[in-house]
């Protein structure tokens, strides 16, 4: 364990985490909040947090749960949710690779949004195999632990703090610090252009599957932009 | 509870496993490449632009306050400068408008 706290990678992953922890406090919260409001006791909202740990599912887990939905329903709204985790773990897997599969499994489990936007971008970079896994990890896991602490500061304190602070724009917020830096190429930003008119076009969809049809709509738009681009720069 | 995590679970080591032992195919390989900017602009639009989740104040300074943290973003790549940036003018633009 001492080794892996003076790793400077991991040390550098769990400090780019930091902005991310504090944009995503509000959210925290809420979850805790929620679950405290469905009647969880402190365990069960600990628990969630800590095996879940993902705001989104657990909002949706615990919104339904309250109104008294089947749980064949909740746990499959949850797994519509979570989706997006199959694209993360593909792209990851070509950087994993080299890893010996406890690593791999690890890591999985420490998979977010945050987590996998920062390590990516250092994989694309050339971190080697090892230095980013060390990156990766401490990024996930100083998300995991600030996780686990908002959200028992919402089960316990509850809703303390006004809508009107509209703090919950501190999430689109730190979500954008990870993507404006991505688009540094023109199909990074015609699939970010097409994702997001998809993902108010589909609006209707049920069960939030615009995100993820959105998201597949954006990726195809951007390889077809990649393909067309490196056919008309070849002779 | 433990029937959502593990499924949670599954998702983000599925392919992590398929592909440690495959070879990936090159044009999948290709597309994955842009999994980050579609799928975290899926995620941010909604965040600003639902009527429900802006309250009140409406969808407007939501909207602005947004493009000028883009903006932030692009010009110092400093998060914490976006997060503090998009939030004092979120807050400016709720009180002006």
């Amino acid at each position: 364990m001492r080794n892996f706290l003076a790793d400077p990678d991991f040390r550098a992953g769990f400090r780019e985490m930091l902005p991310a922890n504090v944009g995503l406090t509000p959210f925290g919260v809420v979850c805790g909040v929620g679950a405290a409001a469905a009647g969880a006791n402190l365990l069960g909202a600990l628990g969630m947090s800590a095996i879940i740990f993902s705001g989104a599912a657990q909002v949706l887990a615990i919104q339904l749960l309250a109104s008294g939905a089947p749980l064949l329903v909740v746990v499959l709204t949850c797994f519509v949710a979570g989706l997006r985790f199959l694209m993360y773990s593909a792209a990851m897997a070509p950087y994993l690779r080299p890893l010996p599969p406890r690593w791999q499994q690890a890591l999985a489990f420490l998979l977010t949004d945050q987590a996998f936007a920062s390590s990516i971008r250092r994989f694309d970079a050339g971190a080697n195999p090892r230095a980013g896994a060390m990156h990766f990890l401490g990024g996930g896991l100083a998300l995991w632990s600030w996780w686990q602490v908002t959200n028992v500061a919402g089960f316990f304190a509850g809703n303390l703090i006004p809508a009107s602070w509209s703090l919950d724009f501190a999430v689109p917020l730190c979500f954008l610090g990870l993507l404006v830096p991505v688009l540094r190429s023109s199909p990074n930003v015609v699939a970010a252009l097409t994702a997001g008119v998809a993902v108010i076009a589909l609006d209707a969809l049920p069960m939030r599957l615009n995100l993820i049809a959105a998201a597949l709509l954006g990726i195809a738009a951007g390889t077809l932009t990649d393909l067309a681009r490196t056919r008309s720069t070849r002779p | 509870m433990l029937i959502v995590g593990a499924l949670n679970y599954l998702s983000r080591l599925s392919f992590i496993a398929f592909f440690a032992r495959r070879e990936m195919p090159a044009l999948l390989a290709r597309a994955l490449k842009f999994v980050p900017a579609a799928m975290l602009t899926a995620l941010i639009v909604p965040m600003i632009v639902t009527p429900a989740v802006a309250g009140s104040a409406g969808v407007m300074p939501r909207v602005l306050a947004a493009l000028l943290a883009a903006l932030v973003a692009w010009r110092t790549r400093h998060e914490m400068a976006v997060i503090i940036a998009g939030m004092a003018a979120l807050w400016t633009l709720q009180a002006v408008l």
